[in-house]
Parts: structure tokens; sequence; C-alpha cells
């Protein structure tokens, strides 16, 4: 079965990850961003004030939906209830596109409720396109999958993890989403250079970059998302920039949440440093 | 694809377990044995499952301490792997696990406790439906109220408390000192539900409690008349009951009215 093949998603600006902390400040105010990255299960719920806001959102900003339990990778049986449900929420937010992570989250029935990490080898890149392909016919789009943070390594890996990613995208036509904090983070606890990583991801098939801060504990790295991007991090976006072009980018916080004004601070910078690295005419946007 | 399988077993097997088995398909990090690097995923299982629990359970958290409710979260993480893929569900065995747990559940204010903030959560996201209105209920003739049932809001939980936990919630909500737990001397009858966007609770008379469980089953306005006349003064019972119902549709705790199938 092919996979439905969609347009590559346009170019949204500069957002962030919508936290319920921020409803008020967001919808009272006029804050500069220019669209919003949703929690998908945080709205897969059957009602009540979660999707009252989010239709609010919906009204006044662009959307993308980010899941963090599709288990892409899971050897389990697919579980089509839950591709039913997100499908369903994806029809009421119609978003721009859905992402999730390329990583597994339990087997047997069970949830360790964590992004787990795969062996890059030629089974799970199999397996992992098979899964793919069920969710992007389940879903009649194209799939955007994440690179996510990882703290160890398997001996049978035959690949590395960005071979894997890109192959995995060009078999099964599935967007990227390049968190640049996962790519300095596993760079570090696997011992690689974060600029090998990135420029062996290819131009074109990168839709999203996510920037998080996280916690250095010396012989590794903990992505943590409770404190603002560090300086490596940043100057791996610039380099991230000069490589994929104008990317719509997002800055993730999930614990230790500070005001929206304290975070606008980082979105800003995140237009700052696009505008400096890139030529303004790639900046622009569509205006609907 | 079993070589695959078989691994990511062995690896939630090691998080869930603590059996190092998958160890020896690790390698070692370059600046961190392998040991350590597995202990991330390890301890940020049982964190994660805990600090879920944390955020559904804040009064309960109070009333136990910081130490006290990790002590009883872990346990609770041990026993009950999650099964559920959308953490929001994660805690819902939490209050009938302190209910039925030694040495929680000899202080039976954790377990109503719990169960009340599991109430005010599942209102707070339930269904949207309805609610029924006045005007609605206008359109019916009055002589066909006494087949009408009803349809309760899916927010509403009706909750039996034995103990003072409302107490110790509110003061927890408050961010005050808990007053000491303590058996009520008649069990207090409680409704909870969402009006709009707000979560709401509310204490309900016996004879209100009846009636509203009578009606969530299914009877007729005609049966929790009947009801009420057995409850006291027979004569006035059609007239509680309505005034009854009336106070639940103003609350937003009916969500639909129907006459019943004649059968
Ligand atoms: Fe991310």
């Amino acid at each position: 079965m092919s996979a439905p093949t969609s347009a590559k998603p346009p170019f949204l600006g500069f957002g962030l990850g919508l936290r319920a902390e921020h409803y008020a400040d967001i919808l009272d105010g006029d804050p500069a961003i220019d669209w919003f990255e949703v929690i998908s299960e945080n709205y897969m719920v059957p009602g009540g004030q979660p999707l009252k806001m989010l239709d609010r959102i919906r009204e006044r900003w662009p959307v993308v939906m980010h899941g963090v339990s599709m288990s892409i990778a899971s050897t389990a049986e697919p579980d089509l209830d839950y591709l039913n449900g997100l499908k369903a929420l994806a029809d009421r937010v119609e978003p721009r596109w859905i992402s999730d992570h390329l990583c597994w989250t339990g087997v047997h029935g069970k949830n360790l409720h964590d992004l787990l990490p795969i062996p890059y080898t030629r089974e799970s890149l199999d397996h992992v396109c098979d899964r793919i392909d069920l969710v992007q016919n389940a879903l009649g789009r194209t799939l955007t999958l994440e690179n996510v943070s990882t703290y160890v390594r398997f001996a049978e890996a035959d690949m590395t993890e960005w071979e894997f990613i890109s192959e995995m995208s060009r078999r099964s036509g599935c967007w990227l989403l390049f968190d640049v904090n996962n790519v300095y983070v596993s760079s570090f606890n696997h011992g690689y250079d974060p600029l090998e990583f990135l420029n062996g991801i290819p131009q074109d098939r990168v839709v999203q970059f996510h920037m998080a801060g996280h916690e250095h504990l010396g012989t590794h790295i903990i992505d943590t998302h409770d404190r603002e991007v560090c300086a490596d991090v940043w100057e791996l976006y610039r380099h991230a920039l000069k490589r994929f072009g104008p990317v719509s980018t997002i800055i993730e916080r999930d614990a230790d949440i500070p005001p929206l004004a304290e975070i606008m601070v980082e979105v800003e910078e995140t237009r700052r440093i696009a505008a400096e690295v890139l030529p303004p005419e790639s900046l622009a946007r569509a205006a609907a | 694809m079993r070589g695959f399988a078989a691994l990511q077993g062995a690896f939630q097997n090691a998080i869930l377990t603590g059996d190092d088995a998958v160890l020896a398909g690790l390698l070692d990090g370059p600046k961190e044995g392998r040991e350590a690097l597995l202990a991330v995923y390890r301890h940020a299982y049982s964190a994660r499952l805990v600090e879920i629990l944390a955020s559904d359970f804040p009064a309960l958290k109070a009333v136990l301490g910081d130490d006290g409710f990790e002590t009883a979260a872990r346990a609770y993480v041990s026993a009950h792997p999650s099964t559920h893929r959308n953490a929001r569900w994660y805690g819902r065995g939490f209050a009938d696990f302190l209910a039925r747990t030694e040495p929680w559940s000899d202080r039976a204010e954790f377990g109503e406790l719990a169960c009340f903030e599991t109430a005010l959560a599942d209102a707070f996201d339930a269904a949207d439906l309805g609610p029924l209105t006045l005007a609605d209920l206008a359109a019916v003739p009055p002589e066909h109220w006494g087949d009408l049932i009803f349809s309760v809001d899916p927010s509403a939980s009706r909750l039996d408390l034995a103990t003072n936990a409302i107490e110790l919630w509110s003061s927890a909500a408050e961010g005050a000192d808990p007053p000491l737990a303590a058996p009520l001397a008649a069990t207090e009858k409680l409704i909870v539900w969402r009006d709009g966007a707000t979560p709401m609770y509310r204490a309900m008379t016996d004879e209100e409690a009846m009636l509203w469980d009578e009606a969530a089953r299914g009877s007729t306005f005609g049966e929790l008349c009947v009801l009420a006349a057995t409850f006291a003064a027979p004569d006035e019972a059609a007239g509680r009951a309505a005034g009854y119902l009336a106070s639940w549709i103003g609350a937003g705790l009916l969500a639909q009215a129907r006459p019943a199938e004649v059968s």
C-alpha cells in the first residue's frame, strides 16, 4: 500500500508549544507568536475546558498536533482506537500537520509514558516503515516524525541514527521534525559530532524544529525541557537554519513553566537568529 | 521482527522489574557506563508516574505531605503499571488502591479525598452534552411529565463520604494547614459536576440524593414522586420532586429528558 502523499507543509514562522498555564495570557493578549504546537493527548478527552480552549486558539492561530503516545516503533499490535481518536481530533482541529516521535512507549499492553530508544537496524527500519504506512493510511495524511533524546545505544545497531532517519523518511515519505536540542543531547550522550547528524539529514525533508532546555550532568545530558535553551543549542540552531533554510520552529517547555513573557524572550530569539542567518525574502509566510 | 520484539520486551522488563538481562545488548557511553545510562530510563519511569499522580491529586499530596505522598504514589506505581495510552487516565485507580491497601486503608479519609479529586478531574473534561433547560421542559405538556426519564450530565458523580474529606480538601485548596481527619456523624451525600466550565460540588440531603440516584438509574419523574412520598410528607412529595428537578436543571446537572419507552 502506498502512503498518501501531501505537499510539503508551509513555513509557519516562530511559535510555541501550547501549555494550559498560558491559556489566559495568550487569549487575553496578542503575543507575537506565529503558531502553536499542541500536545494531541491533552485534547483526546471527552470534552470540557481543554477542547474549548483549543477551539479558541484555533480561531486565531495555525495549529500543529504533536503526539507523545503513538509508539510508532512498538512491536505491539497497532492501536486502531488511538488512531481513530487522533483522526477525530484532527478533523476538529484541522492541524497543518501531525507529528509524533521515532520511539516506542510500551509493549504487552503496558505503557511506560516515555520515549524509548530503538536499535538502528534493518529489521527495526522495516518495521517502522510498515507502521508509518499504516498510520498514514489511517490518518489519510503524511506523518511527521521527531528524533528523540536517547541515553543508551544498542550493540546490534548497523547504522547511525541519521542514516536510519534519512532512510525512514525516504522510504515512507514521512516528514521530519528536527529537534535541535535532542540532536545535541544524543550526540553528547553517545559521543558523536552533532553536525555530523545534522549534515546527514536530507535538506528537503525537515518541516519543523524543536528548541528546548536540558540538564547537563557532566557525564551525560538529560532532556528535561525545564529551563532555557543553552548557548550550544542556539549555535546548533544556526547551523540547522543554514542547512534546512526557513523551518517552522517552536520553543518547548514542559516543566517549571515560567510566565508567558519569559518564554517570549526565547520565541523572539528563534526569530532574531533566523533573520540573522537567512535572507529576509526566505522568511516570507503565506498570509492566510 | 522476533529480535526487535524480544529486545523491546527485555527493555521494558528492565524498567518495570529491574531485570538486567537487556544490559548485555547495550553499549557503554563515552563518559558513563551502560548501567547508569539505563538507570536514566528506570528513574524517569517511576518519577514521571509519581508526577502525574501529584498533579492529579494536589490536595491528597498536601494532606499526606511530600514524603507520605511519594510513598503512597510509588506503592501504586509498583502495583499498577500503566495500561493507558493517555497518561490522563493513569490515576483512575488510585483512590481505590488507597481504600484497599494498608496502611492507607486504615485512614478512610485518604481514599475519600482521592475519590473526590478523581471526581473533580472527571468533571473537568467530561463530555459536553446538554444541558437540559427549563425551556426544554416547558415544551413537554405537564400531563406527560410523569413519563419523563433523564440523562444526568456526563460530568456528574455522586459520592458518599464517611469522613471530613471535603474539609481536608478545602483547607488544602486554600493552602491552609489541614484540620484533623475525623469520621462524620452521618454520611455526607455529595454531588460533583461541571457547570459551564467550572467543576462544582455540593451536599445533597438524604432525600435529594436518593431521588438523584434513582433518576440517574433511569426512573421516570412519576416514579421519583412516588419515591419521595415514601420518604416524607406524601401530599407535598410531587412539589418537592419538582423543586429538586428545577434546581438540578438550574445547576446544569441534567443533560437530557425524554419520554420513557412504552413497553
Ligand atoms: Fe521535541
